[in-house]
């Protein structure tokens, strides 16, 4: 019995006499069970603050509750709701369009400037240090700096467009609004699908590129029939990355239109009807509608985003 | 010769693009309000410098405690986060606990919506005392942080050779010294990073601290979005607190660029 014990505990326990008990701590960290005794802390957290969260949205979500009195169960009578609301709609497909222009735009930009800067050239550390600092700034701080230097009368930005001749523009008129957070947006981002793109290019094979150059292949050739295909996998990882954050788009919004002038989003209908009119079981109907979307898109790429991030094979 | 012109037309217009507004921060900083709503483009750019903001900004406001509590949530949270995920990380990374799934559900806590979490923890932190209280704060950016961090170092974990261990097992090494005396050395750097990447994003967070803080707890960031007002717009403190807040992540995205990327793309791309 003890023997068996040991053996099948292994290291940690060989040094046991006898019949003894191993202590707990022992036991923990015994070449068995050591790869679960470091998950504990991550299970407890993951359980108390995803799994508690998932039921009770899902539970609200059945119910009708304004947050005083007893929540009425009305099973799926939000949902159906949902599906006539004209308001989230309309937010659904303005999120999707955001993330389209958005996705396309720092693609866009990012693979360009990645091509320029694929070489080495003076300074430039400092200029890819410098392109880096928007990333880690604050959305909300960049969305109230914008929104200042986009003010019609006041804004730099118009004041030097004036100057140049082009005429002022109502950045945050209703037919602009959404398209000037996309710019905010896509200024922020572009950075990132440039670094990306730019190790990716780093880390091509130059022989390939060698050989296309012998054989006499234009530059467009090269760069759309070997240095595209080679950066796909990448271009799918920007894209993962990108559209989970973008869905959530909150912070540029409450630092400039606060939802006003046809720029409401998926989240900020969630907010103003959880957070505004306190419609909990509605809003987490919604919520619930913007998780499966998430897990949606994400599941139509995941296997790309996992096999990059070397989970599987 | 042309292309060379070319590339740096085209390069300084881009770092123009990107730095201009940030340096616009710090320059309305610095301006009396006449030289912020002004129509002058010359006087946008020619001002005489003053530290109004800035003395309003302290005393009329309590900045700094918002500020200490930003710090001191940062700090904590990020102090629990990387205890957990270093653990759990290693177990990933050295037994691929859970063949994949677990690490699966890990990173997608990280693609829940926000809101999803933010419902359901406003009553339960409503019934417990815990709004505007900086231990909720914690809760939920430890919540947020952790499947990041988990996978950020999962990557470190992972480059960390095998035989290594193997050989100071051999050595008579029981796997809690191996993990103490060998892991944990070599991933010093990846735990570095990690920790500067769970401050900055508890940092810069807004969406939860603005539903969970009122007053007591209030961050730096809800305080700074309070200047933009539906009546008025103070653009002057605004500025001055931004060109402080700032600084911080400003200085980690400059001294991490090797970093940045990989910790943006959860450790896929090594940048």
């Amino acid at each position: 019995m003890a023997e068996e014990r040991t053996s099948r505990l292994g290291n940690g326990a060989q040094a046991l006499e006898g019949g003894r008990k191993p202590t707990i701590w022992e036991v923990l960290t015994s070449e068995r069970y050591f790869k679960w005794t470091l998950l504990i802390p991550l299970l407890l957290l993951l359980g108390a603050f995803m799994l508690y969260p998932l039921f009770y949205c899902i539970y609200y979500s059945f119910h009708e509750w304004g947050m005083q009195g007893k929540a009425i169960f009305i099973g799926l009578d939000n949902y159906r709701a949902m599906l006539y609301d004209k308001g989230f709609l309309l937010a659904m497909g303005r999120t999707f369009y955001v993330l389209v222009i958005c996705v396309a735009g720092e693609l866009i930009i990012g693979l360009a400037l990645a091509m320029l800067w694929h070489r080495d050239f003076r300074g430039q550390n400092v200029v890819r240090g410098l392109c880096l600092l928007p990333l880690l700034v604050a959305p909300l701080v960049l969305s109230l700096l914008w929104n200042f230097m986009l003010e019609y009368d006041f804004g730099a930005v118009n004041q030097i467009l004036d100057v140049i001749g082009l005429g002022k523009v109502y950045w945050w008129s209703p037919k602009l609004a959404l398209y000037t957070i996309c710019m905010i947006t896509i200024w922020q981002w572009f950075p990132f699908s440039t670094f990306v793109l730019l190790a990716g290019l780093r880390s091509l094979p130059r022989d390939v590129f060698e050989a296309s150059r012998v054989d006499g292949a234009s530059q467009i050739y090269t760069f759309r029939r070997l240095t595209l295909p080679m950066l796909s996998p990448l271009i799918m990882i920007i894209i993962v990355l990108r559209a989970m954050w973008l869905i959530r788009l909150f912070d540029p919004l409450y630092g400039t239109t606060r939802g006003g002038v046809g720029t409401e989003l998926l989240d900020w209908t969630v907010y103003r009807t959880a957070f505004v009119y306190f419609d909990i079981g509605y809003g987490s109907a919604f919520a619930i509608f913007s998780l499966f979307l998430t897990i949606l898109i994400c599941a139509l790429m995941f296997r790309q985003l996992m096999k990059a991030l070397g989970v599987i094979k | 010769m042309i292309k060379k012109v070319v590339f740096w037309v085209v390069t300084i217009i881009v770092l123009v693009f990107v730095i201009g507004p940030l340096l616009w921060i710090y320059l309305t900083a610095f301006k009396a309000p006449e030289d912020i709503f002004t129509t002058e483009l010359k006087s946008l750019v020619l001002f005489a410098p003053t530290m109004d903001n800035f003395s309003r900004l302290f005393t009329a406001y309590p900045f700094w405690m918002n500020l200490a509590n930003t710090a001191i949530m940062s700090v904590v949270s990020t102090a629990v986060v990387m205890v957990v995920s270093v653990f759990a990380a290693y177990s990933f990374a050295r037994w691929n606990t859970g063949g994949g799934h677990l690490l699966f559900v890990t990173i997608s806590t990280r693609m829940f919506p926000g809101v999803v979490a933010a419902i359901p923890f406003f009553f339960m932190f409503r019934n417990m005392g815990l709004i505007d209280t900086h231990l909720g704060l914690i809760l939920l950016y430890v919540y947020f942080n952790t499947s990041f961090a988990t996978f950020l170092l999962y990557g470190f974990f992972r480059e960390v050779p095998k035989e290594l261990e193997q050989a100071a097992m051999i050595d008579g090494y029981g796997r809690m010294q191996v993990f103490r005396r060998v892991v944990f050395p070599l991933i010093l750097p990846g735990i570095a990073v990690t920790t500067v990447f769970c401050l900055i994003w508890s940092w810069n967070e807004f969406f939860y601290a603005f539903l969970f803080t009122r007053r007591v707890a209030r961050t730096v960031t809800v305080l700074i979005s309070s200047f933009w007002g539906s009546i008025e717009v103070q653009y002057g403190p605004m500025a001055a607190g931004a060109s402080i807040t700032v600084l911080p992540t400003l200085l980690a995205a400059w001294f991490m660029q090797r970093y940045i990327i990989r910790g943006l793309t959860f450790g896929a791309v090594k940048g």
